[in-house]
């Protein structure tokens, strides 16, 4: 033990080593800085360090030695808790706490340091309640009590400290216990001690709000409280019975909301603690740093909710209370910036919170009231954020605010049912009217303009991975399309009317600039800004319309929304119909100038005029005026339709209680209508195909439109029906230009929607020919071409090469279209492909990137068709798949590359096959094969003939793979979590084959999970230590000694032991090291034991041998002897996290 | 049989040494012609000026015989050059100060290629010199060659 009488020479080697690393780093060599590190970091492990830490804190003047003397003491405490007296740690904490008091003057992270110390042992004393908590209460409100700043901020400090260390969130000290003790502890304090806590705050703030002039040093102990105020307020209650996992996804969240227990309603179910934060805010509202925290304290409050309310009367007084303080507030003055998120806040909170039966109740006055002023609120802050935007400013709180109004908005008005009807259409008048007028130019709107009316314009440089407004903006545009919706009457002809006016405008601009270009033909004299204006307000005016129009549900089909629905059939008797349909069918015509305009349905006169811009777009490019156009405006048109088409056309009237007669009319089965408007659809999914193809977002955004427009049989059934479907088919069929311009992704994307269309109904004359049109030609050059003689000598000519990625490529994009109903016949398809694909293997060996792409068409036939194979289908594609891997290695073995893309081109090999192994796996987790009638009928049973079995070709791959996988390639991120997620799956899918596998295959498995185990990732170590239950399971199976299975698993043994005993880590780690240490010591009950008794009589100090000895006793004791039993490995499981808890420290000393 | 619809004409005449693709159909681990050398796209990205601009590529590309890395920005309207790249694998029957001895495949002897320079070069003398049979790697591109790769002898 290191005694207080060498206390002198410690001190005076550790101030030494401060001053070296406090020293500008010239001064001071590395190696002299890491000594120093060094002297620091032994010293804090050192054992019983408590009466030298207290000497050092007593005598040394340098501050950084007393910062670690602290630290040193909080580590050992926790370390060695069992072995210490329980009143050695009463007066430990007794004199860190009067050390503190009586050195006002100490720096304040030394001060902090050791205030942190006092409370972790609070915090660890609450667990054998040997440490009486409440006397530290009672000492901190006699500090306050005071009246001395210093005092009461150091008093602040105190409370601080112990909130953090109580609250297990991050803020809490690592002290190696579990999650379950951080909870206990957690909901023992907040029950009673953080309520005291909150109760003296409030008295400080109350004292403080009511003195007139404040002085700095005042003020600043005002701010720390109100600091603190706000740490309680914003506490996560910890409810009752909530397991260890759950615990720890619990803390995880952000965006706390109050919810405190009944035992509380006494102190925050009081009038006067809002009123007091809302006197505290006026008093402190210009100082921007405490406006926050009182703000944010009132945001909690109006977040409060739970078993706190007595009843729903309760809440109602308390939020009318709320709703008119807040009301009074806001109403009395300028919104300074550093408030507009607070007030966001607060308004959003109680929208979210509050049931709307509660929000109802209220004084209707008030509720009014209160609508109105967040009306207001919202344009404001809307046109403040615009504003934001154009002076490119980097805090944009402005924005935040607006983006967490229009959240509220959103959340008020899905259920405005609750409300008196028609409550809303007035503020959605006014918010959708500010919205659109803030992204309009002018003179209509104000875009880009800054406060004194000044236009900025700038083009900056966009690159691909800034996010289209459409994504960028999606919340704000689905809260403004629901406005609109509840003020359909007002909005729906605001925007056709704002969308025709532009065209008509682009339109004669367009024409405009033609004219000039032929007079002058330089293409740079035209002036853009014209045009760009026009641009964005289109761009604006689509994406609200397609938020307004129509949803976009992930995997759901897509409503007209109830809304649009009303609106639509309550002017039906006002609508003629023909004009309707005349209006829609001329997108090329000036809608106004059609007799009897102003009597169509407003809902098919917003898509006709987005339809008359596609058209002027369409005519602009036939025009050759490609250069003057927007893909961005062409990317919208697009995104539009698509969106448009899943929604209304052909509506399936069951799907609606009540219909629209124009709608359907206009879109319905079996109408005119729909069959016009598919047909334009395609007409401009051509055009945009052939002009468009430098553009990869604009022609992604198109052929996405063509997969939406055949991916459900109704759809495609009139599809198939065009002339120019066919014409689209056969010309990409013959791969002749402008199609095969388009970049490999849209290819794909193309052929999978060419597919997709063959599945439509058409008679069978039509349907073979059709296939003998879209995929025979594929087939058929194929075939011709590997067919001919000397195909191996002219394979590396550039027209046969790119036929062939032509080939790969057209390939990938039909596995992409297997859906359940036509896998069988796509599947039969691919696998005469994929047989030839392995002689091109052969051929194209020195071609990495054929190779690459050869590899990725089995990537895509697994992953898209294995889930619905049954067994002989899945058999013929793990022995297609066993041969690629066993040409791939035939042509890797013995080959060496050093040319520069070697590594790269190697790495990307290796991923495509993990993943193919991967994909194959699947089936094992996922099978749709036994529900599904795909293959009835064509299936055999055929199981006693079963040659390849998924681990076969999963092993054989791996086979190939381990020997590549040098640890430079394990660098690559994606490759190395790949890799040890294959190896894993295989332990825990297939343990019985590890044993027969080739020696040094076997080897290296090992070899790996131990690399996995003891040097990545925790995420890896994880998954190896995951993979280690099985393998051991599987020997106590079989019941044979000395395998090589047998053998590995006994050094396993020790790994985890060690690992658990010795090393830190973290909670996670130990329940998966903890299954797999249970598992091997079933098996190897005597190693274990010798493994013990190595480390007992390593121990050379008596207690800690008696307290390590009595812990592995109860650790084992529960469960002797072991068996793989689950209720014992449950057991085991649980003594071993308290085993951790106390000794885990102990051993980690050095 | 070589596509008709596939234009050969530009570029060298005769043998095809490169030939023009739309920038936008280029793909990363293709090959493209930078500053006049044939190059493996290693990174493929696009971006325009202002948000109704056109799009532009940026490429990057190394040279696949002196590891150059070069960089290159234009219209993804434009054409670039594609260089045909072909890769053979050759018997090394001998080395003669310097220079390799490689059978073609119609049995005729070259000896125009020299040992790579680094760890390639000194792989292929030590095997040579030890007796091992082994097939050499050729790379050529835009009338350009050079030893990339060995491979044991499998024929």
């Amino acid at each position: 033990m290191m005694a207080a009488a060498g206390a002198p020479e410690v001190i005076s080697q550790l101030e030494s080593a401060a001053k070296v690393l406090m020293a500008p780093p010239s001064m001071v060599s590395t190696e002299q800085r890491q000594h120093a590190e060094h002297i620091f970091l032994s010293f804090r492990k050192s054992k019983s360090p408590f009466a030298v830490c207290k000497h050092i804190l007593e005598t040394s003047k340098v501050d950084y030695v007393l910062f670690q003397a602290a630290t040193a003491i909080m580590e050992a405490v926790v370390r060695e808790w069992v072995l210490l007296e329980k009143n050695s740690i009463e007066s430990l904490r007794t004199f860190l706490l009067t050390y503190v008091l009586q050195r006002p003057n100490l720096q304040k992270y030394v001060r902090e340091q050791i205030l942190l110390a006092v409370a972790v042992i609070v915090k660890r004393g609450s667990l054998d309640k040997s440490i009486n908590c409440k006397s530290i209460f009672h000492e901190v409100s006699q500090l306050i009590s005071s009246g001395n700043p210093t005092v009461q901020t150091l008093a602040c400090s105190i409370l601080t400290a112990l909130l953090s260390e109580f609250s297990s969130s991050n803020k809490t000290s690592n002290i190696g216990l579990s999650m379950e003790f951080h909870g206990s502890c957690k909901r023992v304090f907040q029950e009673d001690d953080l309520r005291q806590i909150f109760v003296l705050t409030m008295e400080v703030l109350q004292e403080f709000s009511r003195r007139e002039n404040l002085n700095a040093q005042m003020s600043s102990v005002f701010q720390r409280y109100l600091a603190l105020a706000n740490q309680v307020l914003s506490w996560n209650f910890l409810p009752p019975n909530l397991g260890r996992h759950y615990i720890a996804m619990f803390e995880a969240t952000q965006n706390v909301m109050l919810k405190p227990p009944e035992s509380w309603r006494e102190a925050l179910l009081d009038h006067r603690v809002m009123d007091l934060f809302f006197t505290v805010h006026r008093k402190i509202r210009e100082d921007s740093d405490m406006a926050q925290d009182s703000l944010q304290c009132l945001a909690q409050l109006a977040s409060m909710h739970g078993p706190i309310f007595p009843d729903e009367s309760a809440q109602v007084t308390y939020l009318a209370h709320l709703v008119e303080g807040l009301l009074t507030m806001i109403n009395g003055i300028e919104i300074e910036d550093s408030e507009a998120v607070g007030i966001s806040n607060i308004i959003s909170n109680l929208i979210t919170t509050f049931p709307r039966s509660v929000l109802t109740a209220i004084p209707s006055e008030l509720f009014s009231s209160f609508i109105n002023c967040l009306t207001l609120l919202t344009c404001s802050f809307g046109r403040s954020a615009a504003l934001e935007e154009v002076l490119d400013k980097d805090d944009m709180v402005y924005m935040e605010a607006y983006d967490k109004l229009l959240e509220s908005w959103l959340t008020l008005v899905q259920e405005d049912e609750h409300f008196p009807r028609g409550c809303f259409v007035q503020p959605a008048v006014q918010v959708f009217n500010s919205y659109i007028q803030c992204h309009l130019a002018a003179p209509d709107g104000t875009r880009n303009l800054t406060a004194n009316g000044v236009a900025s314009h700038e083009e900056e440089e966009i690159n691909e991975l800034q996010e289209d407004d459409r994504e960028l903006f999606s919340d704000q545009l689905a809260s403004i399309g629901m406005l609109g919706r509840i003020a359909a009457e007002h909005c729906i002809p605001l925007l056709t009317s704002l969308l025709e006016d532009r065209v008509t405008r682009l339109h004669g601009q367009l024409q405009r600039h033609q004219q000039h270009l032929m007079a002058a033909s330089d293409p740079d004299s035209v002036d853009r800004k014209v045009l760009d204006d026009l641009y964005e307000d289109i761009h604006w005016l689509i994406l609200v319309s397609g938020y307004l129009l129509a949803d976009d549900p992930q995997g759901e089909t897509p409503l007209i929304p109830s809304e649009v629905m009303e609106y639509s059939i309550k002017h039906t008797t006002e609508v003629d119909i023909n004009t309707t349909l005349q209006i829609l069918g001329s997108p090329g015509e000036k809608a106004t100038s059609i007799p009897g305009c102003n009597r169509t349905d407003s809902v098919i006169r917003l898509l006709s005029a987005v339809l008359r811009t596609s058209e002027v777009e369409s005519r602009a490019t036939r025009a050759s005026l490609i250069e003057l156009l927007s893909p961005q405006m062409g990317k919208d048109i697009v995104w539009f339709l698509r969106r448009w088409a899943k929604t209304y056309l052909l509506v399936d009237e069951k799907l609606y209680s009540q219909i629209s007669m124009p709608l359907s009319t206009a879109f319905g089965v079996d109408t005119e209508g729909a069959q016009w408007i598919v047909g334009y659809l395609l007409e401009k999914v051509i055009n945009n195909l052939s002009v468009w193809s430098s553009e990869p977002e604009l022609a992604n955004d198109t052929v996405e439109l063509l997969v939406t427009l055949v991916e459900k049989r109704e759809r495609a059934n009139i599809v198939v029906q065009c002339e120019n479907w066919w014409n689209l088919a056969k010309q990409f069929a013959s791969r002749s230009p402008p199609l095969h311009l388009l970049s490999s992704p849209i290819q794909r994307t193309l052929m999978k929607a060419l597919v997709l269309g063959g599945f439509a109904n058409m008679d069978s004359d039509t349907k073979q020919q059709y296939w003998a049109e879209v995929l025979h030609p594929l087939q058929q050059r194929f075939l011709n071409l590997i067919n001919q003689e000397n195909f191996a000598q002219i394979c590396q000519e550039e027209a046969v090469k790119q036929e062939i990625v032509a080939t790969l490529e057209a390939l990938c994009g039909i596995a992409e279209a297997t859906q359940i109903d036509n896998v069988g016949s796509l599947f039969s398809f691919l696998m005469d492909f994929l047989s030839s694909c392995i002689g091109l293997m052969e051929v194209y060996q020195n071609a990495p990137e054929t190779v690459n792409l050869i590899i990725e068409v089995f990537v895509e036939v697994a992953h898209k068709q294995i889930c619905y194979l049954g067994e002989t289908k899945s058999m013929k594609l793990y022995e297609v798949c066993l041969t690629l891997l066993q040409v791939y290695s035939k042509n890797n073995l013995g080959r060496k590359r050093l040319d520069v893309a070697a590594e790269e081109d190697q790495y990307q090999d290796l991923l495509l096959i993990m993943e193919l192994l991967t994909n194959l796996l699947s089936k094992e987790f996922i099978d749709f094969s036994d529900t599904d009638e795909v293959f009835r009928g064509q299936e055999q049973s055929s199981g006693a003939g079963r040659s390849v079995s998924a681990a076969d070709v999963v092993l054989f791959g791996v086979n190939i793979v381990l020997p590549l996988m040098s640890q430079d390639l394990l660098k690559f991120p994606s490759l190395c979590n790949q890799y040890y997620k294959l190896i894993t799956f295989i332990c825990e899918i297939f343990p019985e084959k590890i044993p027969q596998l080739p020696e040094e295959l076997f080897k290296s498995l090992m070899f790996s999970l131990e690399l996995g185990m003891t040097s990545m990732s925790s995420e890896i170590s994880q998954l190896c230590l995951e993979a280690l239950s099985p393998l051991a399971e599987q020997c106590a199976k079989t019941q044979e000694k000395d395998t090589p299975l047998f053998i590995a698993t006994r050094h396993f043994l020790k790994l985890v032991f060690d690992m658990l005993v010795l090393q830190k880590h973290n909670t996670e780690m130990t329940v998966a090291a903890g299954e797999a240490l249970y598992t091997l010591v079933c098996l190897h009950q005597a190693e274990y034991s010798e493994l013990v008794e190595t480390l007992l009589s390593s121990q050379r100090d008596a207690v800690i041998y008696q307290r390590l000895a009595d812990a592995f006793n109860t650790l084992t004791a529960t469960s002797t002897p072991p068996t793989m039993d689950r209720k014992q490995k449950v057991a085991f499981l649980k003594s071993l996290e308290e085993f951790v808890a106390n000794v885990g420290g102990l051993l980690c000393v050095k | 049989m070589a596509d008709p619809d596939l234009d050969f004409t530009s570029g060298d005449a005769g043998a095809s040494v490169t030939y023009p693709q739309q920038c936008s159909a280029l793909r990363k681990n293709g090959f493209v012609v930078l500053k006049g050398r044939p190059c493996k796209i290693v990174e493929m990205s696009t971006s325009k000026t202002g948000k109704h601009g056109h799009a532009k590529v940026h490429l990057v590309g190394i040279d696949m015989f002196t590891n150059k890395k070069y960089e290159d920005i234009c219209p993804s309207t434009h054409n670039m050059d594609v260089p045909n790249i072909k890769r053979n694998d050759f018997q090394l029957v001998d080395i003669n100060e310097g220079f390799l001895s490689l059978m073609m495949d119609n049995g005729d002897v070259r000896e125009d290629l020299r040992v790579p320079e680094g760890d390639l070069g000194k792989e292929i003398e030590s095997k040579h010199s030890a007796g091992e049979d082994i097939m050499v790697t050729v790379l050529s591109a835009m009338g350009e060659e050079a030893a990339v790769g060995i491979k044991a002898f499998t024929k």
